[in-house]
């Protein structure tokens, strides 16, 4: 490629690729008010799907879409009809979750039936290219053209001319006046996830074509420009997530263009966080207002959280300080180690998610941070190692509060769009700013954890220093929640127009509890970067931010206690169980599931 | 004249907060019965209750022969019940005309809906001049029609409306009632809820009273038009509450 024209191209290609995916994420968000995450795993399985036609059954190309609309159809179905309805009347944020769940265990079944390796998706069509002007287009390029423009006439046409159709966008205008019209809005749920994962899977395969690459992780980033798209357009906009979808593939194809193409995702999410910040409504939406969000409040369901006795609490400490006295193998140190640093970014989350009520879906860029910076300070500016771990800290609750403030007035879902986009974003500047953090090739080198001159090399020492830190964080976030900072968060949490109406800046508050959390995770992540001794930009994933997620809620969400527990259980127990570790998304997912369906208050209750 | 609509026993929470106690209550066919109560006394629960939108924790409700606990909000409007939701919730971004085939949803009878279409245009000349336009942009008596037309478009044997004259002028109060009326005389039998007493009762045919989530006053609409305790609580007078 070489000629703008090929870059113009390419972007609206990419962009109707995206299109077929956002439109779903739109008419699930129109009518439900919900996100769908679980939209890419779909997308995933529909590449694979089709690969298995191409591969065991020979099928034709046309054959082989049918199969995949029809059979992600069925999923989309399937997902709504056993995942979702038996949410209604949950807290809103739990079909959110349940479609992470889902999506986990989607795209980790898809990783156990055919591998982590990606595979070739060769495209069946002729490889013919014909010039026009001073680009190239191929079959490919004009059969994803023509898909894009039918499935939208076909879907307009659905909207407009067809009993269901109306029934859909009556749903999405007003759910309650739909039902009483007499309009059966299961029956409009279920067609809208029939549709969206139609449209999901069957842009599943021509991505796989169009790249001629699939994997099994391919849906998560689907998931994300999804949802920039949507937001672009505005969220439940049908046209809006069309155009986005083609904003976003230009931009990006533009943005390779100039920059190369690392910086192809650093794009999108630059653009959603804009769009957030300036135009939360989407691109058509006239206002500056703060969008129509339903859903406030959040998944704390009130409840009493179990009361833990003091005495327990003190010898559970002290067990956990006296395991290393065991003969016990250093493997199971190690495990626990780490059990430690998650519990650590788990009560981060649990203060943000559970007390402040933000549900932070990028909360692993936390640990990010605070490991370059810890891991940079001793390196570079030869910091000992018992300096540069608090200065993480610091570094990561400055840096984490920053980025996440120009949306404290976001609510709800915008929160988690942001929170994700930023999550993206840092662990994408990182890979690009090669001068500070070294890019691609990750830092190694980094020193062991030692005070003073001791080092602190050996298993014990640092199971003790990380349980030692673990306990200090905890008893000092307890401290926080016991005092009127505690119930300012809780206040927000509950209703955050009245507490600004009694006065509250919710900013500043906000910004305190980030700047706590922070650097909790700024710790944690510090300490993290010097037992491992090598990082890089995908030591922490979203996936960890999910991980994280998924602990806070096992614990109860706000409860410093269950998340520690919450984290220790689902680092802890899959190692325990050795051949689970391929099937570790896969448990985390289905506990989360669970979690939502069964007991959304969590082990020990929300407080 | 038999009753149509039967309430008895019901119990209402919200979460642990309780709306009604013991409900009870008839519409007789063919007439204009009126629910009449103050700022959260319970009246658009009972609505949402009617329409299975939110489901009592005792009591039972039925209309004709159906036990509307067992019917979902589709199936109970398909049973011949219509609503005119409180604030009207049109479909904003539908136009008028959609909004009202959307009230014949239930029906499949396509020529018989062209024909209740053009009847209601008839019936309310103001909407035709609007058919092309979004629900949302007309003003509020206007949307009033269109909520009333859409309802008639299912051809119901009953009406539910909740506060059908909230924030209209006098003179748009005067033509929706008149409509009401109309409709009534049609066969329809209507079911309203209102806070405007005086004005209910000119036009119902019966009444009850609900206070705090019980009914405390019934009767005929003439009758409590002249009842002191009705008097004192909604036409003005002392402003103690009656009971
Ligand atoms: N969705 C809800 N959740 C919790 N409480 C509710 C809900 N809807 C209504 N309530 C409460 O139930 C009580 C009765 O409400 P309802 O809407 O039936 O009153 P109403 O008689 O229609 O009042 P108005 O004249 O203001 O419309 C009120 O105290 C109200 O606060
Ligand atoms: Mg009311």
């Amino acid at each position: 490629m070489g000629s703008w024209l090929d870059y113009t191209i390419n972007g609206l290609i990419i962009g109707n690729i995206y299109a077929l995916v956002a439109v779903g994420l739109a008419l699930i968000f129109g009518v439900s008010n919900l996100i769908n995450f679980a939209q890419g795993s779909v997308y995933a399985v529909g590449a694979y799907i089709g690969w298995t036609c191409f591969t065991y059954l020979h099928t034709p190309l046309a054959v082989t879409a049918l199969i995949v609309v029809v059979a992600c159809a069925g999923l989309g179905v399937a997902i709504e009809r056993i995942g979702l309805r038996p949410l209604a009347g949950a807290a809103r944020i739990a079909p959110l979750l349940a479609t992470i769940g889902i999506s986990l265990v989607l795209d980790q079944l898809l990783q156990i039936v055919f591998t982590p390796d990606p595979r070739a998706l060769t495209s069946p069509l002729p490889n013919w290219r014909i010039s026009v002007g001073g680009g190239t287009i191929g079959a490919l390029d004009l059969l994803i053209a023509a898909t894009g423009i039918v499935s939208a006439a076909v879907l307009y046409g659905f909207l407009r001319f067809t009993k269901l159709g109306w029934a859909v966008r009556a749903t999405a205008q007003d759910r309650d006046a739909a039902r009483q019209m007499g309009v059966n809005t299961d029956a409009v749920n279920m067609t809208v996830f029939a549709i969206a994962s139609a449209l999901g899977g069957l842009s599943g395969l021509l991505v796989g074509m169009y790249f001629n690459h699939i994997d099994p992780a391919m849906g998560f980033q689907a998931t994300l420009k999804g949802v920039v798209a949507q937001v672009i357009g505005g969220m439940g906009n049908v046209p809006g997530a069309i155009f986005g979808s083609l904003l976003l593939g230009l931009t990006e194809s533009y943005g390779v263009a100039i920059f190369g193409s690392s910086y192809r995702n650093l794009f999108s999410f630059a653009l959603l966080l804009l769009i957030l910040v300036l135009r939360p409504n989407g691109l058509f939406a006239s206002a500056r207002s703060t969008p129509p969000e339903p859903m406030t409040g959040s998944f704390v369901t009130p409840n009493r959280p179990v009361r833990v006795p003091r005495w327990a609490i003190v010898a559970a400490v002290v067990i956990a300080a006296a395991v290393p006295l065991i003969p016990a193998i250093p493997y199971v140190l190690q495990v626990l180690t780490n059990a430690w640093l998650f519990a650590m970014l788990a009560i981060s989350l649990t203060l943000v998610a559970g007390t402040l009520g933000q549900i932070s879906l990028g909360h692993a860029s936390l640990l990010l941070i605070g490991a370059y910076a810890s891991a940079l300070f001793a390196l570079d500016s030869h910091w000992p190692v018992w300096a540069s771990i608090p200065a993480a800290g610091i570094v990561t609750a400055l840096l984490g509060t920053a980025l996440i403030a120009p949306s404290f007035r976001l609510r709800s879902h915008y929160v988690s769009i942001a929170t994700l986009g930023i999550g993206e974003i840092v662990g994408l500047v990182i890979l690009n700013w090669e001068s500070l953090t070294r890019g691609p090739m990750g830092v190694t080198n980094i020193p062991p954890l030692q005070v003073g001159n001791i080092e602190l090399d050996n298993p014990r020492a640092a199971y003790w220093i990380t349980l030692g830190i673990l306990v200090l964080l905890a008893m000092m976030q307890t401290r926080l929640l016991r005092s009127h900072l505690g119930r300012i968060f809780r206040a927000i949490r509950d209703d955050d127009v009245a507490a600004r109406a009694h006065g509250i800046s919710l900013g500043r508050y906000k910004a305190i509890a980030f700047a706590f959390g922070g650097f909790a995770a700024g710790i944690s992540g510090g300490i993290a970067a010097h037992q491992y001794s090598y990082i890089n930009n995908e030591t922490f994933t979203s996936t960890v931010s999910i991980s994280a997620l998924t602990m806070v809620i096992l614990g109860g969400m706000g409860n410093v206690l269950g998340a520690i527990l919450g984290a220790v259980a689902l680092t802890a127990l899959p190692e325990m169980f050795r051949g689970t570790a391929e099937y570790r998304m896969l448990i985390y997912g289905v506990a989360l599931l669970l979690l939502v369906r069964f007991r959304p208050q969590g082990i020990l209750g929300t407080t | 004249m038999t009753a149509l609509l039967v309430l008895k026993g019901i119990d209402t929470f919200y979460g642990p907060v309780q709306v009604h106690f013991g409900l009870g209550m008839e519409v007789r066919q063919g007439q204009i019965v009126c629910l009449l109560g103050g700022n959260a006394s319970g009246k658009s629960t009972t609505m949402k209750i009617i329409l299975g939108l939110l489901r009592p924790r005792a009591g039972s409700i039925f209309f004709e022969a159906h036990d509307l606990a067992a019917l979902s909000t589709p199936q109970i409007i398909r049973a011949g019940i219509g609503s005119v939701p409180e604030a009207r919730r049109l479909f904003s971004a539908m136009t008028v005309r959609e909004n009202l085939l959307m009230g014949a949803f239930a029906r499949s009878d396509r020529a018989e809906i062209a024909r209740d279409l053009e009847r209601m245009l008839e019936l309310f000349p103001r909407v035709r001049q609007r058919l092309t336009s979004r629900a949302g942009t007309l003003s509020g008596g206007e949307q009033q029609m269109v909520a009333m037309a859409r309802a008639l478009m299912g051809r119901p044997k009953l009406i539910c409306m909740d506060e059908p004259t909230m924030g209209l002028s006098p003179l748009f109060v005067d033509r929706v009632l008149e409509l009401i009326q109309a409709v009534n005389k049609e066969g329809v039998t209507i079911f309203m809820v209102e806070q405007n007493a005086s004005l209910a009762l000119a036009i119902a045919h019966y009444a009850y009273v609900l206070q705090a989530g019980r009914i405390i006053l019934q009767g005929e609409a003439k009758d409590l038009a002249r009842d002191p305790r009705i008097r004192a609580a909604y036409l003005g007078g002392e402003t103690e509450p009656a009971a």
